[in-house]
């Protein structure tokens, strides 16, 4: 049966055959089935036959034709036994779908329809399909070359069949000639010569075993097995029954309720459209009660139902009050393998959802997936499967980067469905503007279908926001004895022998995550091996990668593993090495380095280890700080394949400390308060350094401040020989004193502040207040902060309030001062001197100059201090009125103390700066001070009592 | 205004302490040949005092209007832009600042401000070609690759500019860059120097000075002449006419030290050891430097040592501050020191009284 080469009076039969049995050509474009004995021989027949042209135009048979009658182009080149046609013919029965029999009697059975049709188009297009000249063919088509060099040109007509026809011709090819395309078949024909081969050679050695070779498409044990009812879960039934009230929960707002009639549905079906007419053309074929046609209206669609469905209406109510549930985001938690994903699918598809999932092999940017929850949300399928859609976000915690997108969409879309659910009306009215507008909606459309959130770490930063608004459940471990079971049961079915304690075994050893159970025990049964007890660290393939959080990594290393029943017969250094390795992937896995060790720095010292001498201590802090210098160095130098060797230390540090007992471990607070602080305040530190003057500050660093500087400085600022008693009533001495302190205040920019502010009316009534009720003046800038150690007060003297008032009042008023002159330097003269009239430090270096000789630049003139001594006696005059000593002093107190709060009061410092500059024309002003509500006490005030 | 500030000499004649450093300077300055100078001495010795009153010498009074600058600078840095905060004071003939304010970013602050800084030019009022002159602070702090960025620029900009560099130790500053510059060497004063000050601050203030008072304050200081100032002041302040017992009163921070020290020389456990950390934090979020914890720690501790323990605790605390520097939680280190004391000690103690 050898055939190189086609004949060249095949070929011409061929061409003749074309041309008068086209009708025959078409018909039989069923290929070979490939007879493994003659696959080489089909396979050298379709090389010669390639050039031909037996591309089928596509012409459906004109008459009835007996199949074995057939005509088949290629029966002269198989030739004439008809006997070979006959295998070919019963090859075909076996390799195909269907029994040619029945093929037969199927294509007798529904051959006329057909038939009618094809004639049709016979008449309509014999003509053109082949032709002498190529233009007479429209569209595709192929050479055909005689043996005599006559050149025809064939129509190619894609095949059109109808379902009946494709039963007529077993399998109709689309295109091609044969059932599949011919490199497949060759590829085929190649291993099954290969597999002949092989078997003739190892028949011969006498070998069975090759008879089982390897089924390919088994499945994995674990989709096989996998729960495929709510009753079949394996995970935790409270939890599985939370999930799936939640999603009963969303039955009225998605379903409708249950109580409802169709014909109730298609009346407000009905009722919609005929509302809201731009939505027409929503086919009113949708019978379902949901929103076959609700796009992004579905919310106001209800809401037209509520309004205008009057003969509902009671019903309806019912169905809003028990509307979709209050957090509408499930957010389920735990560790990897404990089922979450199949609870949620199988959860969603027993109340009727159809599960769309996204998970993190999407693309999952926030963009791609807004388009997707929106689809899912509010579009439904026209397919045939119209059951509204779940949305189920699997590990959204996953990707850091990209998860976030998902989890913000998520959030907007729930806050605007907060918003939407005030503002209804107007969502109605815009929509109902056009079409337009709806598009512009797309941000806070509301959530309408029930969305399940995955994740294994419930606190993963991303999902920080998620936390707030989600319905969080957090999957535990199943029992052991569960799993056991439902693992046992898989055994049997799969034929493996384990015994239950193996399988107990296994199940603790995994932490109860059945995906890796099945997967160990699908692999041990490929490998025809058993379960074993003792191996089976060396037997699971591999050790879940599962991080564990700091708090477990430090109990770890704080707490000796306590040896149970089994183990102990293990020698004692092989549980140190499992020990060792155990903690060693504990802490890789987790990864954060720098905080673990900062939490056992924060805790070892609470731990109860035998320590006499503390050379354990001495130890483990030598290994902290190995590996801060580790850190630092791995961090300067940017080897970050030197972090291995980290776990290393803490494993150190368990060695030394590990107990039994249970340690109470805190969360590291202490360094990050330490640091957060300490910025603060350097921070405070250099605000108030750019305050002083340069010439003073550029002498002093942060350094050489709390070294040097603070303690002096406020033993300086608060001099015990202070007086607290008005300004007129120091002796000069002590006047000099008190310009020196306020000159140090301004030069170094300090001042008293308010702590606590009270409200001035209070302050009023109370004029004799108790401590309690007066504000705390303090340093402003908080320089006393500074040596405000725990434990231990600093003796500085702390002045009087009454004192430190004076004294604020007193800064305030140089600094206005200096202002002034600073900006009178470059005015005139003659204005500089007035101003400088009532400035008390000049006064009162005026009597420095009397007395000691200090020298001051800015010293006054002669004339000035002639000018302004009148002045300063006013004041006492004005207080001698007052009856007794004592009495004057304390009512002097409480104008000086209201004096102070409208210098303190930042407003009035302005007003104080106005006064000031009117006083420049040194023409007395009467100052009225009316501030507060009493009118008890009211005086007339002289502005230039206020500087004194 | 403290007397620190008041009575700080303003020229290079009037000063007090390093007389024969100032006379040099201004011999210096006066040729006309600046080179870059490197001043370096503990703190409270007068290097600062000493650089503005040489740029007093070298510029006249306008040396001294300087004006604050507080600007953010935008360093292009390969692929980013970094915006750096700098403070800087400027006179019409001197820039100051304080690069090592920018933390590990310093490199970015030598290599392209200070050299913007060092390439513009000052023209005298004469038409004279002046040179600019900048005063850095704390280069001691800088990055290695900071003073390495910076010794390029120190040549390359030789002739408009010069840098005054300013240090607590010159062990940080590397040699390429100590090479460079005159090095200056501010010693810590001696007390009979700072009973001197003292002493002329007292005549100027018309104070009476029991004698032996200054020399007491002088003592008390640490040969740090800004601390023996404020004291006085601060001694002034509580009470004057002075006595001769007068209470000097001490330094906040050292006493809460000494304080930790008795603690650790009471009991040494774990638990104290977390009391210890407590305070520790304490006296580190008030932003005094953890070198200066540990020194003052074990000064304290020194003073209440049996002698034959002096020597292996000066090791071990050299060997803490060390490993101080190479790591970046200073608290680790001290608290490692105070471990290591506290089990040196016991043992100790256990060894003598069993």
């Amino acid at each position: 049966m050898e055939m190189d080469i086609p004949m060249p009076d095949e070929l011409e039969w061929l061409e003749a055959d074309l041309q008068l049995h086209e009708e025959y050509l078409d018909e039989d474009p069923e290929p070979p089935p490939l007879p493994e004995e003659e696959a080489s021989y089909i396979e050298e027949v379709y090389e010669a036959l390639q050039p031909e042209p037996i591309v089928k135009p596509a012409l459906p048979i004109p008459e009835k034709v007996q199949p074995k009658k057939r005509f088949r182009p290629l029966s002269p080149n198989l030739l004439d036994p008809s006997n070979v046609d006959d295998s070919v013919e019963d090859k075909r029965c076996k390799v195909n779908d269907s029994s040619a029999i029945e093929a037969d009697d199927d294509w007798l059975r529904y051959s006329p329809p057909p038939q009618e049709e094809s004639v049709v188009i016979v008449e309509e297009e014999k003509e053109t399909f082949i032709s002498r000249y190529v233009t007479d063919i429209e569209g595709d088509f192929m050479p055909v070359t005689a043996p005599d060099g006559d050149r025809v040109y064939a129509k190619l007509v894609k095949e059109e069949k109808d379902g009946k026809l494709k039963k007529l011709d077993v399998k109709a090819p689309s295109k091609g000639l044969m059932l599949e395309p011919i490199s497949v078949l060759l590829q085929r024909a190649e291993e099954d010569a290969i597999q002949k081969a092989l078997q003739a050679s190892v028949s011969s050695q006498v070998d069975a075993n090759l008879v089982g070779t390897p089924v390919v498409n088994e499945r994995l044990w674990v989709d096989k097995y996998s729960p495929n009812s709510f009753m079949e879960l394996l995970s935790d039934e409270h939890t599985n029954r939370e999930v799936l009230l939640w999603l009963k929960q969303w039955d009225t707002s998605v379903f409708g309720s249950e109580l409802k009639s169709t014909t109730d549905d298609v009346l407000s079906a009905l009722k919609r459209h005929s509302t809201v007419s731009q939505h027409k053309k929503v086919s009113s074929k949708n019978l379902n009660g949901w929103n076959k046609d609700s796009t992004s209206n579905n919310e106001t669609f209800r809401e037209d139902k509520y309004d205008h469905h009057g003969m509902q209406e009671l019903h309806n109510k019912k169905i809003k009050d028990s509307g979709p549930p209050e957090q509408k985001i499930l957010l389920l938690c735990g560790a990897p393998g404990l089922g979450k994903t199949t609870l949620a699918h199988v959860a969603a598809q027993h109340c009727g959802y159809r599960v769309v999932e996204i998970n993190a092999s999407d693309d999952r940017s926030s963009s791609t997936i807004e388009t997707k929850i929106l689809d899912v949300v509010q579009m439904n399928s026209v397919m045939a499967d119209s059951r509204p859609k779940c949305l189920i976000i699997d590990e959204i915690d996953g990707a850091l980067g990209d998860g976030k997108g998902a989890v913000d969409v998520i959030l907007k879309m729930v806050a605007g469905d907060k918003r939407s659910d005030s503002g209804v009306e107007n969502i109605v009215q815009t929509e109902q503007s056009g079409k337009t507008s709806s598009k512009k909606k797309k941000k806070d459309t509301p959530l309408l279908r029930p969305i399940i959130c995955i994740c294994n770490d419930l606190y993963a930063p991303a999902l920080r926001p998620l936390r707030q608004v989600a319905k969080v459940l957090v999957f535990v471990q199943p029992t052991v004895n569960r799993i056991v079971s439902r693992l046992k049961y898989i055994c049997n079915k799969e034929a493996m022998r384990t015994s239950s304690v193996a399988l107990s075994a296994l199940a603790e050893y995994t932490e109860c995550d059945i995906r890796s159970c099945l997967n160990t025990l699908q692999f041990l049964n490929k490998k025809k091996e058993m379960l074993n007890v003792l191996d089976i660290s060396s037997q699971v393939v591999g050790r879940k990668d599962a991080s564990k959080s700091v708090f477990d990594v430090w109990k770890e290393v704080f707490q000796k593993r306590r040896l149970k029943g089994a183990r102990k017969s293990i020698e004692s250094s092989r549980s140190m090495f499992n020990e060792f390795d155990s903690l060693h992937s504990l802490i890789s896995n987790c990864g954060n380095y720098d905080l673990i060790l900062d939490g056992i720095h924060e805790n070892i010292l609470h731990l109860n280890y035998h320590d006499p001498v503390m050379k354990k201590t001495v130890k483990c802090l030598h290994s902290l700080e190995v590996s801060d210098i580790f850190h630092q160095y791995i961090m300067r130098t940017q080897k970050m394949s030197l972090m291995a060797y980290q776990p290393a230390i803490a494993i150190s540090i368990h060695g030394v400390v590990s107990q039994v007992e249970k340690p109470n471990i805190q969360w590291p607070k202490s360094f990050h308060r330490y640091r957060t602080t300490l910025i603060e305040k350097v921070e405070s530190l250099h605000m108030w350094h750019n305050k002083i003057s340069p010439s003073i500050s550029r002498h002093i660093s942060t350094k050489s401040f709390v070294e040097d500087l603070v303690s002096p400085l406020l033993h300086i600022l608060s001099p015990p020989t202070l007086k607290p008693v008005a300004l007129h009533l120091l002796s000069e001495k002590e006047k000099k004193e008190m310009a020196h302190l306020v000159n140090t205040m301004v030069s170094y920019a300090i001042t008293y502040k308010n702590k606590k502010i009270d409200p001035l009316p209070n302050k009023l009534k109370f004029e004799v207040a108790t401590d309690k009720d007066t504000p705390v003046l303090s340093f402003d800038p908080p320089i006393a902060d500074f040596v405000n150690f725990e434990g231990c007060s600093s003796n500085y003297f702390i002045l009087g309030l009454a004192v430190k008032q004076l004294l604020c009042h007193e800064v305030e008023n140089q600094k206005i001062l200096q202002s002034s002159i600073n900006r009178s330097m470059h005015g005139d003269d003659g204005k500089e001197i007035v101003k400088e009239k009532f400035s008390k430090p000049n006064r009162v270096v005026e009597n420095d100059k009397n007395a000691t000789k200090v020298k001051n630049p800015s010293g006054p003139t002669p004339t000035q201090q002639e000018k302004h001594t009148p002045i300063i006696t006013v004041v006492p005059k004005s207080s001698e009125t007052s009856t007794t000593t004592k009495k004057k002093s304390s009512s002097f107190n409480f104008f000086e103390r209201f004096k102070k709060v409208s210098v303190n009061g930042s407003q009035l410092t302005e007003t104080v700066k106005k006064v000031a500059t009117s006083e420049r024309d040194s023409r007395p002003v009467l100052f009225k001070f009316n501030e507060g509500f009493t009118n008890a006490v009211k005086r007339p005030v002289r502005m230039h009592e206020f500087f004194l | 205004m403290l007397w620190v500030d008041k009575y700080r000499p303003k020229s290079l004649d009037k000063v007090l302490v390093h007389e024969d450093v100032a006379q040099n300077l201004k011999k210096l300055v006066t040729e006309q040949d600046c080179p870059h100078l490197l001043f370096y001495g503990p703190s409270g010795s007068g290097k600062k005092t000493l650089i503005m009153a040489l740029l007093r010498q070298m510029f006249g009074a306008s040396a001294e209007k300087v004006k604050v600058e507080n600007k953010t600078w935008k360093v292009d840095a390969g692929s980013r832009t970094i915006d750096l905060e700098l403070t800087t004071l400027s006179s019409s003939h001197h820039v100051e600042l304080n690069p090592s304010d920018a933390g590990f970013q310093d490199r970015y602050i030598v290599q392209e401000i200070i050299k913007e800084m060092a390439k513009n030019r000052p023209i005298d009022v004469k038409g004279k070609k002046g040179f600019k002159v900048l005063v850095l602070n704390e280069v001691d702090k800088l990055s290695r690759e900071a003073q390495h960025s910076l010794r390029r620029t120190m040549e390359k900009y030789s002739a408009s500019c010069r840098l005054i560099l300013c240090c607590d130790s010159s062990s940080k500053v590397t040699e390429a860059v100590r090479s460079r510059c005159l090095n200056v060497r501010i010693s810590a004063p001696k007390e009979d120097q700072i009973v001197k000050v003292l002493e002329f601050i007292g005549k100027k203030e018309g104070l009476q000075l029991p004698p032996g008072f200054a020399a007491r304050i002088a003592e008390k200081s640490g040969r740090s002449l800004r601390r023996a100032i404020l004291s006085f002041e601060t001694c002034r302040v509580q009470q004057y006419p002075f006595t001769n017992n007068q209470v000097i009163p001490p330094m906040d921070w050292e006493e809460y030290v000494s304080e930790i020290a008795a603690d650790i020389m009471k009991e040494q456990s774990p638990k104290r050891l977390f009391q210890v950390r407590g305070k520790l934090y304490e006296l580190l979020v008030n932003c005094i430097p953890p070198e200066v914890i540990l020194k003052r720690l074990l000064h304290e501790l020194l003073k209440k040592l049996d002698s034959e323990l002096k020597h292996e605790v000066c090791h071990w605390a050299a060997y803490y501050e060390h490993s101080m520097r190479l790591g970046q939680k200073a608290i680790f280190h001290i608290e490692a020191f105070v471990a290591k004391f506290m089990s040196i000690y016991k043992g100790f103690l256990i060894a003598t009284f069993g």
